[in-house]
C-alpha cells in the first residue's frame, strides 16, 4: 500500500515534470528576445536575493513597461525557472553565469555587461583591527601571486592545474577564522565531493593559513551572510560580494580582491536541439547523477540525520513545556493559585503562537544567541522545542479539560492532594484523549524543521537543496525530499495509533 | 459523640442564597436522610460538609474537632491548611450519583488505589480488605474487570467498597440512586441497609421516600435553603407538620 502510494506520486510528478520540459520551451522561442540592456523593460527578470544583480535590477521595478523582479534564494533556482520559461533573463555575476551556461547548453550569456563591479571581503562594522589585518594579507597575496594562481585555478584555460595548498609547516595556533559564505555561487563557492570550495574558498584558506588561524566555513542563505558578520557569528563574508553604497551602511569592506560583471543570461532559442544533440539522460542516469555520482546521496543521509536529531530533542522539549505550561494553566483556572506563572505562561503563548516559526528561528539564531558560537542543531532544537512547548501546552490543557470535575471530586474525597489527582487520575485519561492532537502535533513540527536551512544548518531540505544546486536538476532531488518526509510522516502516525489503540483498552 | 456538627451555615451562588443559616449534625451511628424538592440546597449542603464547596458563612466540626472557625469579630471563616484538610477528608467517604470511578484503572485498583497512596497501608492487606468489600458488595468475580465493563449498579457498588475501603467514620451519599434503572436501585439500597445495621454513620440525600422510612433514625426535609422539618421518619413522612412537607409528599404519592 505504501509502496503504491510512493510509485504513483513518482509517476505522476515525472509526467508532469516531461510535459513541463517539452512545453517550456517552444513558448520561450516565441518571445521578444533579449539583446541588451535596453531590451529589458517590461520583462521578468531572475535574480539572486540580495546580490548587486537584484540591488541594479531592482531600479527597473515599477516602471511604466511593468518590469517585474523575481527574487531567488540561489542562482541556480533563477537558471531553473529560466530554463522552463518562467522568466525572461536572469542577472546575475559573470563568473557563475559561465558555469551555470557551460551546463545547460539552451542557454547563453550577452554581450552587453549589465554592470561592472568589484568583490570584497566584509567584516563587522567598525572592526578595524581584522579588516586592517586581511588587507595586509590580501596584499601579501597578491604581490607574490598566491591570489592570481588562485583564481585560475577555477577561470581561465589553466582551471584545476594549480589548486591552492596550505604550506606543509602551517600553524593554526591562532585560534578559528569563521567565514559566512553561500556555497553555491560557482566558481566562487560549491560543493564538489561533499565539501565547499571554489575561489572563495581558497582565498579564505590562505588568509586564514597566513594569519595562522583555522578557518572554518559556514553556508548559510547569501541574504544572511551581513546579518551573520554583523552579529558576531561570523568573522567576514566571502561570498562574491559586490561593494555598494546600501551594504557599506551596514558593514565593512577590505580592498577588492577581484572584479567582474554583471551580465545577462538568456534562452538561446535552440534548446531542444542543443540538449537534444549532447544527449538527454534518462531517468536512471539522472537517478545516477543525482545520488551515487559524487557520493551525493551522502547530503540526504547527513541532512535527514540532523533533520531526525532536531525533530526528536525538540519534541521532548516540547512535551516537558508543554505539560508544564498546560498543568500551569489549569491548576489557576481550577485553584485560582499561580497567578504569577500563569501570566507568564499566557505572554509565552501568546509570542509563540503569535510569530511565524521561521521568525523566531532567525531571532533566536542572530540575536539571542548572536555572540555565542553555539552548534546550529542546539539552536534549532532550542528553538523548535521552544515553539512546539506552546502548542503541546494547549493541547494538554485540553485533555485535561475533557476530563469530568467528578473525577477531580473523587479523588479530592479520598484524600488524594490536587497534584496526586493530577497525576494519577486526570493526566493519564487526558493524555488518551488528547493523544490524536498530539501526534498532529509533531508530525508538522518534523515539517517545519524544514526551514533549519534558513540558519545555515544542512537539514533534509537543504541536502536536497545542495544536490540540486550541483546537478541543475529540480525533480529528482525535490521528490526524493518529498518522498522520506512523506515516509518518516506515515511512521509516525502509525506509532501514535498503535499506541492509541493499546490505551484504548479500557474504553468499549 | 457528634461525628459532624455544622452551625449556621449560608452560602450563595452568584448572589442566589442556596443554603440559609443552616445548623446541622449527626451523631456517632446515626442514619440521616435529606430529603427536598430539586434546588432545595441538600446536595450542596452535602458538598459543604465534603469541602466540594466553600462555605460563605458558619463553623464545621469533625468528631467535635473543630474544622472551619469562624472569627466573631471579623465574621470572616477560616478553613485549615491543606494538609490538615486532608486528614479531615479521610475520616469520611463519599458515593456520588455518576459513581466517578477512575475509567482507567480496573476495579480492584479503583479501591486499593487511595489506601496505598495516601493511607501507605500494608499491600497485602489492603487487598485482602479490598477483595473482602468486594465481595460484600457482590462484586468478587469482577475484580479485574474495567468500569465500562459493568452495569451502572456495579459501578456504584464499586463506588462503595471504593470508599468503604478507607475505613471511613462516616460515609455521605449524594442521590446513590439517582442515576440508576428501578431494578438495580433495589440492589444498592440493599447494600446501604445492610451499612445501616452495621451502624455505619450515613448522611443520605436521597429521593426514595420509602428507603428512607426504612433505613433512617432522623430525617430532615429541606425546602428553599432551609431546613423545613426534621424528626423521626415516621413523623415526618407519615405525619407531616409543616405545610410544604405535606405538598411535597403529596406529589410523590400517586
Amino acid at each position: 500500500m505504501v509502496l503504491l502510494v510512493l510509485l504513483m506520486t513518482g509517476m505522476l510528478s515525472a509526467f508532469a515534470a516531461e510535459k513541463q520540459d517539452s512545453e517550456a520551451s517552444p513558448e520561450t522561442t516565441e518571445q521578444v528576445q533579449i539583446n541588451g540592456v535596453e531590451d529589458l523593460d517590461g520583462k521578468t527578470i531572475g535574480v539572486q536575493l540580495g546580490t548587486t544583480g537584484d540591488t541594479y535590477a531592482s531600479d527597473y521595478e515599477g516602471d511604466d513597461a511593468g518590469t517585474k523582479i523575481e527574487r531567488f534564494n540561489k542562482g541556480a533556482d533563477a537558471i531553473q525557472a529560466l530554463k522552463q520559461g518562467k522568466i525572461d533573463c536572469v542577472i546575475i555575476d559573470e563568473q557563475p553565469a559561465k558555469s551555470f551556461v557551460k551546463n545547460n547548453p539552451g542557454l547563453r550569456i550577452l554581450e552587453e555587461a549589465f554592470a561592472l563591479e568589484d568583490y570584497a571581503i566584509c567584516v563587522a562594522k567598525g572592526n578595524d583591527p581584522l579588516r586592517n589585518s586581511l588587507n595586509a594579507v590580501l596584499d601579501e597575496l597578491k604581490e607574490d601571486g598566491t591570489l592570481d594562481s588562485i583564481i585560475s585555478n577555477y577561470i581561465g584555460d589553466n582551471t584545476g592545474k594549480n589548486p591552492y595548498r596550505s604550506p606543509e609547516d602551517v600553524d593554526h595556533s591562532q585560534g578559528k577564522l569563521i567565514m559566512a559564505t553561500n556555497v553555491a555561487f560557482p566558481p566562487y563557492e560549491f560543493y564538489e565531493n561533499g565539501s565547499a570550495t571554489g575561489i572563495d574558498v581558497d582565498l579564505a584558506t590562505a588568509i586564514a593559513d597566513r594569519m595562522g588561524m583555522e578557518l572554518e566555513i559556514q553556508d548559510v542563505e547569501f541574504d544572511s551572510i551581513i546579518t551573520a558578520v554583523q552579529s558576531g557569528k561570523a568573522d567576514m563574508g566571502i561570498a562574491g560580494m559586490t561593494v555598494t553604497e546600501d551594504r557599506l551602511k551596514n558593514i565593512d569592506f577590505t580592498d577588492s580582491y577581484t572584479t567582474s560583471k554583471q551580465v545577462i543570461i538568456v534562452n538561446s532559442g535552440e534548446t531542444v536541439q542543443e540538449t537534444g544533440t549532447t544527449g538527454k539522460l534518462t531517468f536512471k542516469e539522472k537517478l545516477y547523477q543525482n545520488f551515487v555520482q559524487d557520493s551525493r546521496w551522502k547530503y540526504l543521509a547527513k541532512g535527514l540525520v540532523n533533520t531526525l536529531i532536531i525533530t526528536f530533542f525538540a519534541a521532548l522539549i516540547g512535551i516537558f513545556l508543554g505539560f508544564l505550561i498546560g498543568i500551569v494553566r489549569v491548576t489557576h483556572d481550577k485553584n485560582g493559585t499561580l497567578g504569577f506563572f500563569n501570566a507568564i505562561c499566557k505572554i509565552y503563548l501568546t509570542v509563540v503562537r503569535g510569530t511565524p516559526m521561521m521568525v523566531q528561528l532567525l531571532i533566536i539564531y542572530y540575536v539571542i544567541f548572536a555572540s555565542m558560537n553555539m552548534n546550529k542543531v542546539l539552536v534549532a532544537i532550542i528553538a523548535f522545542g521552544l515553539n512546539s512547548g506552546a502548542y503541546v501546552a494547549e493541547v494538554v490543557r485540553s485533555g485535561i479539560m475533557s476530563i469530568d470535575n467528578g473525577q477531580l471530586e473523587a479523588g479530592q474525597s479520598l484524600g488524594l492532594s490536587f497534584g496526586q489527582t493530577m497525576t494519577l487520575v486526570v493526566l493519564p485519561q487526558g493524555f488518551k484523549n488528547v493523544l490524536p492532537a498530539l501526534g498532529n502535533e509533531f508530525i508538522s513540527l518534523l515539517k517545519e524543521t524544514s526551514i533549519s536551512g534558513y540558519i545555515g544548518l544542512m537539514d533534509l531540505t537543504r541536502g536536497g537543496d545542495i544536490i540540486r544546486s550541483t546537478t541543475w536538476e529540480a525533480f529528482i532531488p525535490l521528490v526524493a525530499v518529498a518522498l522520506i518526509y512523506l515516509f518518516l510522516v506515515m511512521l509516525l502516525s502509525a506509532g501514535v495509533n498503535r499506541l492509541e489503540r493499546r490505551l484504548k483498552r479500557d474504553e468499549r | 459523640m457528634k461525628i459532624l456538627e455544622m452551625n449556621h451555615i449560608k452560602k450563595s451562588f452568584d448572589g442566589k442564597e442556596v443554603l440559609q443559616d443552616i445548623s446541622f449534625s449527626i451523631e456517632e451511628g446515626e442514619v440521616v436522610s435529606i430529603i427536598g424538592p430539586s434546588g432545595s440546597g441538600k446536595s450542596t449542603l452535602l458538598r459543604c460538609a465534603t469541602f466540594l464547596e466553600q462555605m460563605d458563612d458558619g463553623t464545621l466540626a469533625y468528631c467535635e474537632e473543630p474544622v472551619v472557625t469562624r472569627d466573631e469579630e471579623t465574621g470572616k471563616i477560616s478553613y485549615p491548611p491543606r494538609k490538615k484538610m486532608r486528614e479531615v477528608l479521610m475520616d469520611f467517604g463519599l458515593v456520588f450519583q455518576n459513581f466517578n470511578l477512575f475509567p482507567h484503572y480496573s476495579v480492584i485498583k479503583n479501591v486499593v488505589d487511595a489506601p496505598l497512596c495516601i493511607q501507605k497501608r500494608n499491600r497485602e492487606e489492603v487487598f485482602k480488605e479490598a477483595r473482602e468489600l468486594l465481595a460484600k458488595v457482590g462484586l468478587a468475580d469482577k475484580e479485574n474487570a474495567y468500569p465500562c465493563e459493568l452495569s451502572g449498579g456495579q459501578q456504584q457498588r464499586v463506588a462503595i467498597a471504593r470508599a468503604l475501603a478507607m475505613k471511613p467514620k462516616m460515609l455521605y451519599f449524594d442521590e446513590p440512586t439517582s442515576a440508576l434503572d428501578p431494578e438495580i436501585t433495589a440492589g444498592i439500597l440493599k447494600i446501604m441497609k445492610q451499612l445501616a445495621q452495621e451502624h455505619m454513620t450515613m448522611a443520605i440525600v436521597t429521593h426514595e421516600i420509602d428507603f428512607a422510612r426504612a433505613v433512617s433514625d432522623r430525617v430532615i426535609f429541606m425546602d428553599g435553603g432551609k431546613i423545613v422539618e426534621e424528626g423521626k421518619p415516621e413523623d415526618v413522612i407519615d405525619h407531616p407538620q409543616n405545610e410544604r412537607t405535606q405538598a411535597f409528599l403529596k406529589k410523590l404519592s400517586y
